[in-house]
């Protein structure tokens, strides 16, 4: 079962670089925050209620729920639909990405530690460097947001290789940082679509001297 | 007073500046919470090496570290004082302004004293928050560019921080008694995987190189400090890169009770060169004052790592230096706050004949000038003069060979600039009676550069033991 969940997961990073539709964005993070939730509920299996509940929290009221909701918000402010900005052909991105999921693999499988767990590494890095170069090829900075996110998702996927249980302060730390980086970095979305003309890092170059 | 006094006295204080708006009570709050703020760090003194408030520690290097926040409190108060009157003069936005500082300068303390690795990551996530904010409070086009910039890319950085901590964290998750505190990483670096600890070091130094103005993430906030007012500039170019500083220093410490030393300080070695090279490359291209500033601080991070870099040689060294800098910029800072005021611009271009129009802020200019420039007798000399000479006793040659280049052509560069404000022509567009400098503007300058004279000549010995007090514990 829980191969199958992180196969969905890797899926969707796939996923990611195909679509150019920013609300189908939306709607793969929120499957993104299902998937993390099931997947977090199988690993975790001594878990304690308020262990659980946190889980709850993060993925599936944060990550699947509130966070899409929020950027269905940005979007339609922004009136934003479609991202054309793509600095590189969706053909080559597929082969990059697929390249990025066998790497990171390839190289999870060469760690020999006994308290991380390679199936859930292998992904984690794929998606956090999926993320990082899904900031790279777009120009339009809710995609920006959006790859800033799947790195968020890489690195819950990352704590929960790292042990059966969670430290209680790094599950704190992994929902602050989603609720701060979303909620800020949204509402400055949205001042530079009402400041700027467009929501493009080319619009952000004064600042060079 | 312990931690916890501090940040409950800190939340009712910022809550009350959001709540009454009113300029009488913000001057009230903020001498409260200065005294509050110094009163922390004698508390902190006398009870160095304990453990407060559960999740902080009193060490040696928090405690100077802290110090310095305390020093610059009193003349960042004045200035952001003369700051608002002179271009917000807007109750609201002051009190906004003055909460956001309080909460600054208390999560940067905070920062300093985590004894638990988690804690001090979000300490430093919110300082991230706090400074977009402060930037872009005044809400014009290029200060929410450089907030968006900054709140982004600082956003990715500490995330890949965070990566960095659960790589540590799998090391000790099957232990028992095991706990993400300092003093416990430490205990059990010699039984980490070595691989994972470089993993875990490499990420945490790309993370924070953010806040510390290093290669690889510096960009962000050189654009931050271009567009942040002069008294914030003085925060976040000193005590702000202290906390990047601290991070990666309980890294390092963790590092350095195992075998993986060398290899870290071969990290630092590079780090520093490639900073130092990318700040002089950047210096021909700048033409403003505060993008001047902002990659002089980097130009001294990267000393402060190839000081590092050496080891238990260049450890004092680097130290001395950091507070040298904290205590040099902030002047410096105040002072461009002044140049503001006089031309109301910060371009060199609009800049000139500084020491007619303004003779007191020129001297402060010139002795601020050399100081950071480390030519005696600023203390920064000596800081630099003991990094070079563990560099030549360890015997990096090329190293140190490569750094006295391009710290010649750095001071090059600065004087320069400084030489067209200074001695320059009167800009066509100069409006003398616009330009309004208070006399005593000046005062608080010369007393941090008098202080990194004396410190850097005759220091006291508590100053001393501090320092070497906070690098016993590194090998």
């Amino acid at each position: 079962m829980i191969f199958v969940l992180i196969i969905l997961y890797a899926i969707t990073l796939i996923y990611f670089v195909l679509s150019e539709r920013v609300a189908k964005f939306i709607v793969l993070l929120s499957i993104q925050g299902f998937l993390l939730f099931f997947i977090a509920l199988n690993n975790l299996i001594h878990i304690q209620l308020f262990g659980l509940v946190l889980i709850l929290l993060e993925t599936i009221g944060v990550k699947a729920i509130a966070i899409p909701w929020f950027l269905t918000k940005i979007r339609k402010t922004n009136k934003l639909n479609r991202v054309h900005e793509s600095a590189v052909p969706v053909f080559y991105s597929i082969i990059i990405i697929t390249l990025l999921l066998v790497s990171s693999f390839l190289v999870s499988n060469i760690f020999h530690c006994r308290t991380i767990q390679i199936k859930f590494l292998s992904v984690a890095l794929a998606s956090v460097f999926g993320g990082i170069y899904f900031i790279i090829i777009h120009k339009n900075i809710f995609s920006h947001l959006v790859g800033y996110l799947i790195i968020e998702n890489g690195i819950f996927l990352l704590s929960l290789a790292v042990g059966n249980e969670m430290p209680f302060m790094v599950s704190l730390a992994v929902l602050l940082d989603v609720l701060i980086g979303i909620l800020v970095i949204g509402i400055f979305l949205n001042k530079v679509g009402d400041t700027f003309s467009d929501i493009s890092v080319n619009s952000l170059s004064k600042l060079k001297d | 007073m312990t931690i916890l006094h501090f940040l409950i006295i800190t939340i009712v204080l910022s809550a009350l500046v959001l709540i009454f708006r009113s300029r009488k009570l913000n001057a009230l709050i903020s001498i409260l919470y200065i005294f509050a703020h110094i009163c922390l760090t004698v508390f902190a003194y006398r009870n160095t090496n304990s453990i407060d408030s559960v999740y902080f520690k009193f060490d040696h290097i928090s405690i100077l570290l802290n110090g310095l926040i305390s020093i610059l409190l009193i003349p960042t108060y004045y200035h952001s004082k003369l700051y608002l009157k002179r271009y917000i003069n807007n109750p609201k936005k002051e009190s906004y302004y003055i909460a956001s500082m309080i909460t600054l300068f208390t999560v940067i303390s905070a920062a300093y004293f985590s004894e638990y690795i988690v804690i001090l990551w979000v300490c430093i996530e919110i300082t991230s928050l706090l400074v977009a904010f402060l930037i872009f409070h005044d809400r014009y086009q290029t200060a929410l560019e450089a907030s968006w910039k900054y709140l982004f890319i600082s956003s990715v950085g500490i995330a890949i921080a965070f990566m960095g901590i659960l790589f540590l964290a799998a090391q000790i998750a099957q232990q028992e008694g095991a706990s993400l505190s300092f003093t416990y990483l430490m205990s059990v670096a010699n039984n980490m995987d070595p691989f994972f600890l470089k993993t875990a070091f490499v990420f945490m130094l790309t993370g924070y190189s953010i806040k510390l103005n290093i290669f690889p993430l510096f960009a962000a906030t050189i654009d931050a400090k271009t567009v942040a007012p002069a008294p914030v500039n003085a925060i976040i170019s000193t005590i702000l890169i202290n906390a990047g500083f601290i991070a990666i220093y309980r890294i390092y410490s963790i590092l350095s009770m195992s075998d993986s030393i060398a290899w870290a300080q071969n990290v630092f070695l590079i780090t520093g060169l490639i900073s130092l090279l990318i700040a002089t490359v950047q210096l021909f291209k700048v033409k403003r004052f505060k993008r001047m500033f902002a990659f002089s601080s980097m130009e001294h991070m990267a000393l402060i790592l190839l000081a590092f870099s050496v080891g238990k040689a260049g450890y004092y060294a680097a130290i001395l230096h950091l507070v040298f800098h904290t205590l040099i910029k902030s002047g410096l800072f105040y002072q461009f706050g002044q140049i503001r005021a006089l031309y109301n611009s910060g371009w060199f271009k609009n800049t000139g004949s500084y020491i007619k129009l303004n003779p007191t802020g020129a001297m402060v200019f010139i002795f601020g000038l050399l100081s950071i420039t480390a030519i005696p007798p600023s203390g920064l000399f000596i800081s630099e003069f003991l990094i070079f000479k563990a560099l030549f006793a360890e015997g990096y040659f090329i190293t140190a060979i490569s750094a006295l280049l391009l710290l010649t052509i750095i001071i090059y560069i600065f004087f320069k600039n400084s030489f067209q404000l200074l001695y320059g022509k009167v800009p066509e567009n100069f409006n003398q009676q616009k330009a309004i400098i208070n006399k005593y503007e000046a005062i608080s300058q010369f007393v941090l550069f008098a202080l990194v004279i004396y410190l850097g000549f005759n220091p006291p010995v508590f100053f001393t033991t501090l320092i070497q007090s906070a690098i016993t514990i590194l090998n």
